[in-house]
C-alpha cells in the first residue's frame, strides 16, 4: 500500500463517524419515502423493504397539493432574493465607495440584526403585517425575507465590492460614462460572482424558512413547502410518514443540487470577500 | 486639443493642505511632465485636472473654460492609469471602443477608429482577446489605445510605465514620445522617475511637498536648477553636494569645506565672503587632474555600468561620485586628483537652499 493511499484511508476512517451522522437523516428520509406504507413501522426496524415504491411520490404530489406549495416557495424565494439584491447593491456600493458619518455604526447595526432570532420578532411582524393588510399574502413573506436577508447580503456584497479597483470606474467616467452607466456596464458585471453567492444564500434561507411562513400565512393555498409538509404531520390522527418523507426529499433536492453545483463559486466568493 | 491652466490650485483633506496653491500654464500641443518624489502631490494634481478629485481652491481652465465643476465625463480628457484599469470582462476591441459606444458613435466608425488605433499600437492581432490574456506591455498599449481613439483635448498619464520591466519601459517611453510628436495632443504626464521626465518632456514641472519647485525645459532645469531640491532630484547619479564657507580673495574665489579643503569656484558669483554655501557639482563634470592640481580624493567603490564607470570617492570629508567614460583602472584605496570647470559649478545658499 502506498503511503498516499494509507494516508487518505486513515483520513476517511477518522471522518467516517461524521459522515454517518450527517447522512443518517437523509438515509432515513429516502428509505422511508420509497417503501410501501405498511412497512414504515415495523419492529425491529430495518433498512430493507419489499418494494421500491415510486408511486409514493405521485400520490403525495396530488394528496398534499405539493405543486402549489412548490410554486409558492419558488415565488417567495426568487422574489425575496431579487428584492434583497436590488436593495443591497446600492447600500453595499455606498459602504464600499463613500465615506459618510455613521458608516461604521451602520455596519455594526447590520451585524447586530443578525444576532436576533426571527422568533423574537414574529409577533411584532405579524402585527405590522396586519396593520399593512398583508397577512395571508405571499408578498408579506417576500418583504420580510428580503429584510432579514439584507443585512447578510449587504455585508457580503460590500466586502466583495471593495476588492473591485476604483480605477475601473474612474476609467469609465473618463471614457464618458455617467455614474449609473459605469455601475451597470463596468461594476456590476465584475460583481457577478458575489451577486451569485449572496443570491444563493438568500435563496436557501428563504426556501427553508418556517416560523414566519407559519405565522403570516393562514390559508393552506398559500403555504410554502416547509409549512405544507409540516401540515401533513401536525394535528392529524394518522401521519402518512411515507408521504411526508417523499415531500421532504422533493423539497430538499433542488436546494442540494444547486448548492453542490455552486459550492466552488461559493467558497471562492467568500474567500474573495474576506481575503485581500 | 487645448491649453491647460492651473491657477493657484489647492487641495485640502480636512485641515490638512496637501497642495499649496500651484500655478502651471500648459500650452496647446505641449508635453509636460510633473515629476517629484512620492507624496509630493503630483498624482493628486493630475486627478484634479481629470475631475476625479475635487478642487479645494483655485481654478483649472481647459481650452479657455473653467472646469472646476465639470464632471470628468464632460471634460473631454483621456487618461492612462498606472495599473491600466482595463475592463477585465471586455475584449481589447470593446475596451478601446467603449468611449465611442457611450457617445453612440456608428458601429462602422467605432470599428474604423479602433482598427486605426490598433494599427498604430501594433495591437491588431489581439483585438478579440481579453486583458487577462495579454502581457504587461500589451495591456499598457491597450490603455494607450483607449485614450487614442477618442481624439480627446488632453491626454493625462499617471505613471503609466511604472509597472513595466526596465527594458520595456525604455521602449514604451520612446513610443509615447513618438506618438505625441505625431498626434500633438496636449499631454500631462506624471512620474517619479526623473529619467522619464528628462527624456520625454517639452517642459518639466518639479514638485515637492505640494509646491512647484521649478518649471522649465529638461536641460534648462538640469543645467540651472533653481534650488537644492531640483539640483538633487534631477540627474542620475545625482549631484554631489559639499557644504562649506565662501571665501573671496583678490580675483579668485573658493569654497572652504568643513574639513578645510579648498574648492575653487568662479569669482563672478555674487556670494558674500564668509557666507555658508553648498557647493554642487555633477558627477560627469569632475575630471582627472594632473599631479599637483585639483583636489585629492580617495577611491572607495568603483561601479562600471558599461558605458561609463562610476567612481565613489572620499573628497573634502564627503563621499562624492564621479563618472568617467574612459576606462580608468581605479582600485579602492587609490588616491586620485579631481578638478572641475568652475563654470559648471552650482552654488546654493546653505540657509535658503536657493541657487546663488
Amino acid at each position: 500500500m502506498s503511503p498516499k493511499l494509507k494516508k487518505s484511508l486513515i483520513y476517511w476512517i477518522v471522518l467516517s463517524p461524521l459522515v454517518v451522522v450527517i447522512l443518517f437523516p437523509f438515509a432515513v428520509m429516502f428509505a422511508t419515502a420509497v417503501r410501501p406504507p405498511d412497512e414504515v413501522f415495523v419492529f425491529p426496524p430495518r433498512w430493507g423493504f419489499s418494494e421500491f415504491r415510486w408511486e409514493n411520490f405521485s400520490e403525495m404530489w396530488v394528496k398534499t397539493n405539493f405543486g402549489e406549495a412548490l410554486l409558492n416557495s419558488v415565488y417567495v424565494s426568487v422574489a425575496s432574493t431579487g428584492l434583497a439584491l436590488v436593495l443591497s447593491i446600492p447600500a453595499a456600493y455606498a459602504l464600499s465607495r463613500y465615506r459618510f458619518p455613521g458608516k461604521s455604526a451602520y455596519r455594526n447595526f447590520l451585524l447586530m440584526t443578525q444576532m436576533m432570532s426571527p422568533i423574537v420578532l414574529v409577533l411584532g411582524l405579524f402585527r405590522l403585517m396586519v396593520a399593512l393588510g398583508m397577512v395571508n399574502s405571499l408578498n408579506s413573506l417576500v418583504v420580510t425575507y428580503a429584510a432579514f436577508n439584507m443585512a447578510f447580503t449587504i455585508w457580503m456584497l460590500q466586502s466583495y465590492f471593495s476588492t473591485i479597483p476604483r480605477d475601473l470606474e474612474e476609467a469609465a467616467w473618463m471614457d464618458g460614462a455617467t455614474h449609473f452607466k459605469s455601475l451597470v456596464r463596468i461594476f456590476l458585471p465584475l460583481a457577478v460572482p458575489a451577486l451569485a453567492v449572496t443570491g444563493i444564500f438568500s435563496f436557501i434561507n428563504s426556501w427553508n424558512e418556517f416560523v414566519l411562513a407559519l405565522t403570516l400565512i393562514r390559508s393552506s393555498d398559500d403555504y410554502t413547502l416547509p409549512v405544507q409538509i409540516y401540515a401533513q404531520v401536525a394535528g392529524r390522527f394518522q401521519v402518512e410518514w411515507h408521504h411526508v418523507m417523499a415531500a421532504t426529499v422533493l423539497a430538499t433536492l433542488p436546494v442540494a443540487i444547486v448548492f453542490s453545483w455552486l459550492q466552488k463559486y461559493l467558497i471562492r466568493g467568500m474567500a474573495l470577500g474576506a481575503v485581500k | 486639443m487645448a491649453s491647460v491652466e492651473i491657477l493657484n490650485v489647492k487641495k485640502t483633506y480636512g485641515n490638512l493642505e496637501v497642495i499649496h496653491g500651484v500655478d502651471i500654464e500648459i500650452q496647446d500641443q505641449e508635453f509636460v511632465v510633473l515629476v517629484g518624489p512620492s507624496g509630493c502631490g503630483k498624482s493628486t494634481l493630475l486627478r484634479m485636472i481629470a475631475g476625479l478629485e475635487t478642487i479645494s481652491g483655485g481654478e483649472i481652465v481647459i481650452g479657455g473654460a473653467v472646469v472646476n465643476d465639470v464632471p470628468p465625463r464632460d471634460r473631454d480628457i483621456a487618461m492612462v492609469f498606472q495599473n491600466y484599469a482595463l475592463y477585465p470582462h471586455m475584449s481589447v476591441f470593446d475596451n478601446m471602443g467603449f468611449s465611442l459606444k457611450l457617445r453612440k458613435s456608428l458601429k462602422s466608425e467605432i470599428e474604423k477608429k479602433v482598427t486605426e488605433a490598433a494599427e498604430i499600437l501594433n495591437l491588431k492581432p489581439y483585438l478579440q482577446r481579453t486583458p487577462g490574456q495579454l502581457s504587461g506591455g500589451q495591456r499598457q498599449r491597450v490603455a494607450m489605445g483607449r485614450a487614442l481613439v477618442r481624439n480627446a483635448q488632453v491626454f493625462l498619464f499617471d505613471e503609466p510605465l511604472s509597472n513595466l520591466d526596465a527594458k520595456l519601459r525604455v521602449v514604451m517611453r520612446t513610443e509615447i514620445k513618438a506618438l505625441h510628436q505625431r498626434l500633438k495632443t496636449t499631454s500631462i504626464y506624471v512620474t517619479h522617475d526623473q529619467i522619464e521626465a528628462m527624456t520625454m518632456a517639452d517642459r518639466i514641472v518639479v514638485m515637492n511637498a505640494g509646491r512647484v519647485e521649478q518649471v522649465g525645459s529638461p536641460l534648462d532645469l538640469y543645467d540651472h536648477p533653481a534650488n537644492l531640491f531640483v539640483a538633487g532630484f534631477l540627474g542620475s547619479p545625482s549631484m554631489n553636494f559639499i557644504e562649506g564657507r565662501f571665501k573671496r580673495a583678490a580675483d579668485a574665489a573658493h569654497v572652504v569645506s568643513d574639513d578645510g579643503s579648498s574648492l575653487p569656484v568662479s569669482a563672478d558669483l555674487s556670494a558674500k565672503d564668509g557666507q555658508r554655501v553648498i557647493y554642487g557639482v555633477r558627477p560627469e563634470h569632475l575630471k582627472l587632474a594632473l599631479d599637483g592640481e585639483g583636489v585629492e580624493a580617495v577611491v572607495e567603490v568603483v561601479e562600471p555600468t558599461g558605458a561609463n564607470i562610476e567612481v565613489f570617492a572620499h573628497l573634502a570629508g564627503k563621499r562624492i561620485c564621479a563618472v568617467f567614460s574612459d576606462r580608468h583602472p581605479f582600485r579602492p584605496g587609490d588616491k586620485i586628483r579631481l578638478t572641475v570647470d568652475t563654470s559648471k559649478i552650482n552654488l546654493f545658499d546653505a540657509a535658503t537652499k536657493v541657487r546663488i
